[in-house]
């Protein structure tokens, strides 16, 4: 399953980044594989959308977060 | 103890015990209150290059300690030392540099103690480049709040460095710091993870934030999430609301819009009229002569042309230095991602954009934090289209010229409409031409919105007020240079002319003010503008009428846009100065006098509608001002863009003010 997959208000792991630029970024902002991540919001038109990481709210498009393997 | 470890450590550090003093460099993530730091420990010391051959970010200021004075580099916010951004390379470099080793140097790392583990990842890797390290603990008032709680002792251990709490909004913990930079003596911290060749950069960040989680362990406890947090995303129900979000940003252009354009008409009357006041007395209090004319006609008309409009823009910078500090600004580029995307640009683009409605400069360098190359680009092009707060001089004095001030549609006000348009009118300009290129420039990089969503704070008033003293500087030195440079070569080439033509006319009308039936303040302003037609600055103007002429454009126009190519606001002066000329008593301002202005030929009025509306178009388009030509340059790294810009600017300018001028006449 994959993060743009998930509904609002879904917490899920962190366990897979698909793309390695998208892995550069996520890691420097604290977004590490095993981290818990909720999906917050949602954009009109599907994207951008917010995530919840610990504290932090980190703002990514959709096929960013196509790239992301998340797990329930 | 020092394990044997430890002690290689030692042996390899680098010898940087320098003579020439000490240089503190700041280092954090963004958001970490960098800026509020560098605030506190330099006071108005600072030197922001904001123009050519020095980076915006590069902030320097000075640090005085007792007898010393340190120098104090506030480098621009990074997460990590493996860049992924323009702005982010330029710390990387500058640390990086192993020529820059005249002072003896201290790296004082800021950190959100509030959301500490993110933080961490790059103290880890400074302490690993093996720089003498002081951590800064900023924002412990939340911490509090949020009840989390730090073993500072613990840390300091775990780390091996110095660690400061501070609460920098309230200037706690500054002297501590101050004290502790005083009697600083660099022992080499242990080494955070062994680290592995360059490109397995993800392995070491990996290994880091292992090494982060186990420090944490020992030392940082939390009770639940964070409060902060939670009402951080209460705030964003409202403001990231797929509808009100919307309402709410819009509400607030308008707010800002109406500020500028209203409030501060009141300081501006006040400036207006004391530079009249003050040039009539330095008029009467120097000795007659051509010094007192180039002080009073040349000099401080220009410049009184450009001060008025201080209000506007401190206020202008004044908002977006709040947007900026409160965390609003990322939410409008959360917002604005999809509607930007479509055009080739990102959510980032926003800030460049807003930014561009005060200066196009920093705007373009700003545009730094946006990965993509291509959008970057975009960015830099279009964001001289946004109307600057160097437009609002010339629209300002031309709405008042062609619109009268009760004149309304629809109930509002026609001359705020006008300008409202102006503004419209740019921003659709620079989304209009993104498109365009956007098929135009090519790319293979992924495009990404990779942003973080600070929490809400209240905007620091210190912060805002620095911003505004900068900015304001800025402006008034640089722009008052080329101003004051400007008015004097225009005084001269307006004042003398070629050959003994201007002797001739004042010869003409002696003989003329012999005769008792002609009126005599007519003569005055005839003779003024005739000695004025046979200058120099006449001349150059009468050269180019042909080419402006479709536009309905004079040749006094054509030498404002000649002299106004340096920066837009010279306009007002040029206009200033050239009306001026021959204007002894000084007593209208460059409004009225504009407004009597008549062609010779045909005694109509210059400024009409169709004139006005023409020329408030060619200054919404054309790229008049050498700074923003002279970043793009620096920014894109060649002559290429600028070019285009400068050529594809121009013509629109012209066409769009040669089908308006067709149009209303």
């Amino acid at each position: 399953m994959n993060l743009a997959s998930c509904k609002i208000g879904d917490q899920v792991t962190l366990e897979k980044i698909l793309d390695e630029q998208l892995t550069v970024q996520l890691y420097s902002m604290g977004c590490i594989i095993g981290e818990r991540i909720t999906l917050e919001r949602v954009a009109p038109f599907g994207e951008p959308m917010i995530i919840r990481v610990e504290d932090s709210f980190i703002s990514l498009r959709k096929n960013d977060a196509e790239n992301m393997i998340v797990k329930q | 103890m020092l394990s044997n470890k430890q002690l290689e450590t030692v042996s390899e550090a680098p010898q940087i015990k320098k003579s020439s003093g000490k240089r503190l460099l700041l280092v954090g993530n963004p958001n970490s209150g960098k800026s509020t730091l560098f605030n506190a420990l330099t006071g108005l010391n600072q030197r922001i290059g904001n123009f050519p051959g020095v980076t915006v970010e590069k902030k320097t200021g000075q640090l005085k300690l007792g007898q010393e004075k340190l120098e104090v580099v506030d480098l621009p916010g990074t997460y990590s030392l493996v860049p992924r951004s323009e702005d982010e390379k330029v710390t990387y470099e500058y640390l990086i540099d192993q020529n820059r080793n005249d002072k003896e140097e201290i790296v004082v790392i800021i950190a959100d103690a509030s959301s500490l583990k993110r933080n961490l990842l790059l103290v880890t890797q400074m302490i690993d480049l093996e720089y003498p390290t002081i951590l800064v603990l900023n924002m412990m008032d939340i911490v509090e709040r949020n009840k989390q709680k730090i073993d500072i002792a613990g840390l300091e251990r775990e780390l091996g460095v110095p660690v400061i709490p501070m609460n920098a909004r309230l200037g706690k913990g500054v002297s501590k710091l101050k004290t502790r930079i005083e009697t600083f003596d660099y022992i080499p911290a242990p080494k955070v993870i062994e680290r592995h060749e360059e490109k397995n950069q993800l392995k070491n960040t990996v290994d880091r934030f292992k090494r982060i989680k186990e420090i944490l362990a020992k030392t940082y406890h939390a009770d639940g999430p964070a409060k902060t947090a939670e009402s951080t995303r209460k705030i964003d129900k409202i403001f990231t609301h797929s509808v009100w979000g919307f309402v709410i940003f819009l509400f607030i252009l308008f707010l800002i819009f109406q500020a500028i354009f209203s409030w501060s008409t009141y300081p501006m009357d006040w400036i207006e009229n004391g530079f009249l006041v003050f040039g009539n007395w330095l008029g009467g209090a120097l000795p007659e002569g051509i010094l007192n004319d180039l002080l009073v006609e040349g000099v401080l008309a220009g410049l009184g042309g450009i001060v008025i409009f201080i209000p506007q823009i401190a206020l202008l910078f004044m908002f977006i230095a709040i947007l900026e500090d409160t965390g609003y600004l990322a939410r409008v580029s959360y917002l604005t991602d999809t509607v930007l995307k479509r055009f080739g640009l990102n959510g980032r683009s926003i800030i460049p954009l807003l930014g561009g409605a005060a200066c196009a400069v920093p705007a373009i360098m700003s545009a730094r934090t946006i990965s993509n190359k291509k959008e970057r680009l975009l960015t830099i092009f279009v964001t001289p289209l946004i109307s600057c707060s160097a437009r609002i001089p010339v629209y300002t004095l031309l709405i008042a010229l062609v619109i009268p001030a009760e004149k309304q549609l629809l109930g509002f006000n026609l001359q705020g409409i006008v300008m409202m348009a102006l503004y419209l009118l740019g921003f659709v300009a620079a989304l209009g031409t993104a498109m365009l290129l956007k098929y135009w420039v090519k790319t293979e990089e992924r495009s990404h919105f990779i942003m973080e969503l600070p929490i809400y704070r209240m905007p620091r008033w210190k912060n805002v007020g620095m911003t505004i003293y900068n900015k304001v500087k800025v402006f008034l030195f640089e722009a008052g240079k080329i101003i004051i440079a400007v008015s004097i070569v225009l005084w001269v080439l307006s004042s003398y002319g070629p050959g003994n033509k201007m002797e001739a006319i004042e010869q003409k009308y002696e003989q003329i003010e012999q005769d008792p039936s002609q009126e005599l303040s007519l003569t005055q302003d005839q003779i003024a503008s005739e000695k004025l037609e046979a200058s120099y600055a006449g001349h150059i103007g009468k050269f180019i009428e042909p080419a402006i002429r479709p536009l309905g454009f004079d040749w006094k126009i054509g030498i404002s846009i000649i002299t106004s190519f340096a920066a837009r606001e010279v306009f007002v002066g040029t206009m200033a100065t050239l009306y001026s000329v021959g204007d002894e008593e000084n007593t209208t301002s460059i409004k009225e006098k504009m407004a009597r202005a008549t062609h010779p030929s045909t005694g109509e009025k210059v400024y009409t509608k169709a004139t006005g509306y023409s020329l408030l178009i060619f200054y919404a388009f054309a790229l008049q001002c050498m700074a923003t030509v002279a970043i793009v340059v620096k920014e894109t790294g060649g002559w290429k863009w600028p070019i285009l810009q400068l050529v594809y600017m121009g013509a629109l300018a012209y066409f769009a003010s040669l089908l308006v001028f067709q149009v209303f006449s």
